[in-house]
């Protein structure tokens, strides 16, 4: 008797607004009383809903390749929904030989008018019918349309895709908007207290310099007005190839899928370029050019004193990116640069959540904890199909930039030397719980499906990779971090740059040209 | 090449690919599973078990047999039960969670979580405090003895404990849960630094601080009128008795839901909960507290400051409360009116007429409807940002759209449109174990039980023209706003004026 009186205690209390459910104001049509009971109790007469029992089956990835060179690939996991997408070959990375910026528009113009649907709206109208949304994203690799939608409006989906994909009638008033939109895009990255695609972007075109993944990903204000329509169906024309693309899906019968790729990706008629040729630019071609590591630098001087949009003021930061190359996706050593990325860890030195957030990483334990006047230093690891670049983010005031270099090149030298066991493990076992968790996610597994298909033609399961992080051995470590500091560096740095150190002085050191590797000479330490 | 899974945990880049619009960050975050259509609906999800253990704590579950999982527990306890006096004290305790129990030092709580892969999280809002882990499913029996741990052994002060505890001794019971707690007063005294730094934090942030001052003057003089993190002299003296005291009113069985959600097992997890919470008192020996009305009133706050790019604006009327059917027409409503970003584009989110007047008008930078729910009242309104000579203007577009909803009739085919974003939106929001744990255990505390989404989509049905009309002016028309305005809002018509906006001469 004690819990009811708790619950009536803390509960039973008069409540304004709340409706007596005698009289009843608003349903005189007889639609039943629905719209007067509380929530917190069942409707009256609504059949209890009969669920579905779980354990999940074992997944597998089903593939296959149409006669034109499609790949559909779809993995039937448990769920109402699907997540269904196509991943094209197509991104910044290859817009060398176009104005950059065309991933960037064609991401803002996705789902607008097709040959079939008028505007977007119609679009929505019919995928909203099935509990349905949209989204086009672009990487430096990638562009993914993807929708999720309940399956029974597979069909629907599917031909919005092939209509979105295959036959845009790019509209002077959508340009005009994509443009607009790419605009405000490019503003509010700039006036984004947080940095970081700005810092991405910078070290990547330090990294990579004028080739393939250095190239600018989002569209260079003086571009906006460069970019026009026949631009764009060319550039659609020579990427947006059946072979250069995977129909990915996740949640439905590949059977299906199959004969739905084949009815809308194959029979219906051709992509618009095909058909109207005077759309396009023929003297404009596909670029399949290898990334190039290069190294170098990008530096912005910029004045970062006033940052915040709001009265609080923020501290004056400036920023760098140190990276070195790592390895792309498909090297043996991928797995290894994954756990070193995961145990070097880091993040803000203040921020929210609790034990789990890395704290143990050695950004934070030989970092973030020794100095407290570095305001954030984080790892990060991209991978691409043909190289990749791992690189430190830290910030502090522009005064300590020079320490702020010296304390980070010495984590990066420290690699190479004593990996602990406990440490190691704790990084593996944090990789494999991220990776698992990411999964739990359905959009996740579309996209982690899409990618793997697109790259290799099939997909290994996260348990291959669970096992393959588990084998990782401090030998590797040290054996991607020595391959590692060979590469030339890349550093990019951007706010008040008067304290930074000279590039060539960094990479010496890097190299170990400063003296025997001078990694112990530095601040006293 | 699980390149991607990678990359994505390395620099989290693409994360955001189909999340739903998020219709307003503070929304009634409602419901659960998945049925296609009403008579035999079939919930392609599994069933929500719930057991209610002697003591009062209820255990709800989903199990969707994956290896890893959410576990947590949701307390019915947050700011709304201070006073003035101790306001700060329930995020306190949340800070605290974490700095070691009498078995666990501060790092070995740490090094025993990141050495397992999981994580552990804490927030607390005006109604709820919430304690929860991430982890591998096969880890689920220590996630849970981490939990119970924080949550009743925690040191609070570990040399003192013994004196306090016996002076706010209420019952046999109250020594067992805080017999490990140790709640240091040296780390209570560390804390409160770290919390200072928070408010910072929450400072920058412009939407919280809009959302902190509307609370301000719609709830003047209430307790949902504080904040959650307390003023700062607050944070300055709070101690370990007014975090003893706060443990003992509020953390009692009833008032504790411990929610599942990923590979978990209910008969499992009900073991373990009552290992590791069969000892939580159920009973109050002193005064029953009790949860004071909040009475809303419509009035308003500007903070003027021209050195400022961006004028950020909240105006809201007084919403319902969680349990109320009401509830259901104010979020369609909400979906009616939308979200909306300039970087989407023109295109973006055309069922909203406002998205469209704003893209071909270029009247705001953003703009996000909200329906926050508490217990016995909410707030309903609308949120954006925009330039110094648009307020004016967005102002008068939000208000008009506002008295279409009660005045002239929404076409059946906008409010069809309406209905099936917000269904769409409520189901793709459950994605992974941690938002679904989260809907549980919310649901748990606000309903008293988890709804099954056929019941919720056939509610959402219910909604026609008359009933999203009815609803809509019984809340809207001809009331009073609260408003909170941050920025250069000189612009910004005088509260009479805006007043007058809230009813129509055209019927």
């Amino acid at each position: 008797m004690v819990l009811r009186i708790v619950r009536n205690g803390c509960r039973n209390l008069p409540r304004s607004g709340r409706r007596s459910f005698s009289s009843n104001p608003l349903n005189s049509n007889g639609t039943g009383d629905i719209t007067n009971v509380p929530l917190s109790q069942p409707i009256p007469g609504l059949p209890p809903p009969r669920f579905t029992s779980v354990k999940a089956s074992k997944n597998e990835t089903q593939v296959t390749v149409l006669d034109n060179g499609l790949t559909v690939a779809t993995e039937n996991v448990f769920g109402q929904f699907c997540t269904v997408g196509v991943l094209i070959n197509s991104g910044s990375r290859y817009e060398v030989a176009y104005p950059s910026g065309i991933s960037h528009f064609l991401e803002k113009i996705a789902f607008g008018s097709t040959t079939q649907f008028t505007d977007k709206d119609q679009i929505l109208q019919e995928l909203e019918k099935h509990g349905g949304i949209c989204d086009c994203q672009s990487s430096r690799d990638t562009l993914i349309y993807a929708m999720s939608a309940e399956t029974r409006g597979l069909q629907a989906v599917v031909n919005i895709l092939s209509e979105v994909i295959n036959r845009p009638t790019i509209t002077a008033q959508e340009l005009e908007d994509a443009k607009m939109a790419v605009g405000f895009h490019i503003q509010g990255m700039e006036l984004d207290p947080n940095p970081e695609p700005i810092l991405m972007e910078m070290i990547h075109q330090a990294a990579f310099r004028g080739n393939t993944l250095g190239l600018p990903h989002r569209c260079p204000p003086e571009n906006i007005d460069k970019i026009e329509k026949n631009i764009l169906y060319t550039y659609m024309k020579n990427f947006h190839t059946p072979e250069r693309m995977v129909l990915a899906g996740v949640g439905m019968d590949h059977e299906q899928m199959v004969e739905l790729a084949k009815e809308h990706f194959v029979k219906k008629h051709k992509p618009i370029w095909l058909e109207q040729e005077n759309l396009i630019d023929t003297k404009m071609s596909v670029d399949n050019s290898l990334a190039q590591y290069t190294g170098g630098k990008v530096l912005m001087e910029k004045d970062l004193s006033n940052v915040s949009l709001g009265p609080t003021p923020m501290p004056e930061l400036a920023h760098i990116v140190i990276g070195l190359e790592s390895c792309s996706h498909k090297d043996d050593d991928f797995i290894s640069f994954c756990v070193l990325n995961m145990m070097m860890g880091g993040g803000g030195s203040f921020s929210a959540g609790g034990p789990g957030k890395g704290m143990y990483t050695r950004l934070y334990l030989n970092v973030l904890n020794r100095f407290h006047w570095i305001h954030n230093a984080t790892c990060y690891n991209h991978a691409y199909d043909d190289s990749g670049l791992f690189c430190i983010h830290a910030s502090s005031h522009p005064d300590q930039l020079s320490d702020l270099v010296e304390v980070i090149v010495r984590e990066l030298l420290n690699t190479t030397s004593f990996v602990d066991k406990t440490e190691l493990q704790r990084a593996k076992t944090q990789l494999q719980s991220m990776l698992l968790m990411n999964l739990e996610s359905r959009p996740v597994i579309f996209e982690d499906v899409g990618r793997q298909v697109l790259t290799s033609g099939h997909r290994k399961q996260p348990e291959y990779f669970y096992d393959l992080i588990g084998k990782v051995t401090p030998q590797d470590i040290q054996r991607v971090a020595e391959r590692m500091l060979t590469s030339k560096l890349s550093l990019s740095a951007l706010g008040s740059l008067a304290n930074l150190p000279d590039y060539e002085n960094i990479q010496n050191t890097l190299l170990g040209k400063n003296g025997k590797r001078s990694r112990f000479s530095f601040l006293g330490l | 090449m699980a390149a991607r899974v990678f990359k994505i945990v390395a620099s989290r880049p693409t994360k955001l690919l189909l999340q739903p619009f998020k219709t307003g960050t503070r929304l009634a975050r409602c419901q659960s599973a998945k049925a296609a259509t009403y008579e035999s609906t079939i919930e392609n999800l599994p069933e929500t078990r719930v057991t209610t253990l002697d003591n009062g704590v209820r255990v709800a579950t989903e199990d969707s047999g994956i290896p890893t999982c959410t576990v947590g527990l949701w307390i019915d306890a947050g700011s709304r039960f201070e006073t003035a006096k101790n306001n700060g004290t329930a995020h306190f305790l949340e800070h605290m969670a974490f700095k070691g129990t009498k078995k666990r030092s501060q790092t070995d709580l740490e090094l025993e979580v990141e050495n397992m892969g999981a994580h552990l999280n804490a927030y607390t809002s005006r109604e709820q405090t919430v304690y929860y882990a991430k982890s591998f499913s096969k880890d689920v029996n220590k996630a849970m003895d981490i939990l119970s741990d924080i949550l009743q052994n925690s040191t609070l002060g570990e040399q003192e404990i013994e004196s306090s505890l016996l002076s706010y001794k209420t019952s046999e019971q109250e020594i067992i849960i805080l017999r490990n707690s140790t709640l240091g007063e040296q780390e209570i005294e560390r804390e409160r630094g770290v919390i200072l730094r928070e408010m910072q934090e929450v400072d920058t942030n412009l939407q919280e601080v809009v959302f902190d001052h509307l609370h301000a003057v719609a709830y003047q003089g209430t307790p949902l009128g504080r904040t959650i993190l307390g003023p700062t002299e607050n944070i300055m003296t709070i101690n370990r008795n007014d975090l003893l005291e706060y443990i003992g009113n509020h953390y009692k069985g009833p008032r504790i839901v411990l929610a599942g959600a990923g590979g978990v097992d209910h008969d499992e997890l009900v073991k373990h909960a009552q290992q590791y919470f069969g000892n939580l008192g159920a009973g109050y020996e002193g005064k029953i507290p009790t949860l004071e009305t909040c009475r809303f009133t419509g009035s308003e706050v500007r903070v003027r400051d021209d050195t400022m790019p961006l004028a950020h604006i909240a105006i809201a009327v007084e919403g319902c409360g969680w349990t109320n059917p009401d509830n259901i027409a104010l979020m369609v409503a909400n979906t009616l009116i939308g979200s909306w970003d300039r970087s989407f584009g023109a295109g973006a989110n055309m069922a909203s007429q406002l998205a469209s007047q704003s893209a071909s008008m270029n009247l705001c930078h953003s703009f996000q409807s909200f329906n926050t729910c508490y217990t016995d009242t909410g707030l309903w309104g609308m949120y954006f940002v925009c330039e110094r000579d648009q307020v004016e203007f967005m102002m008068t577009a939000v208000q008009r759209e506002w008295m279409r909803l009660c005045r002239r009739k929404i076409s059946p085919v906008e409010l069809e449109r309406a209905k099936r974003l917000l269904k769409t939106n409520m189901l793709l929001q459950l994605d992974g174990s941690t938002p679904a744990c989260e809907d549980i255990g919310r649901q748990m505390l606000c309903y008293g039980r988890r709804i099954p989404f056929s019941e919720i989509e056939a509610r959402i049905d219910a909604v026609d023209t008359r009933v999203l009309k009815s609803v809509c002016t019984k809340y809207l028309y001809d009331k009073c706003p609260a408003i909170a305005a941050v920025g250069p809002v000189e612009a910004l018509p005088i509260y009479s004026r805006l007043r007058s906006e809230m009813y129509s001469l055209q019927v």
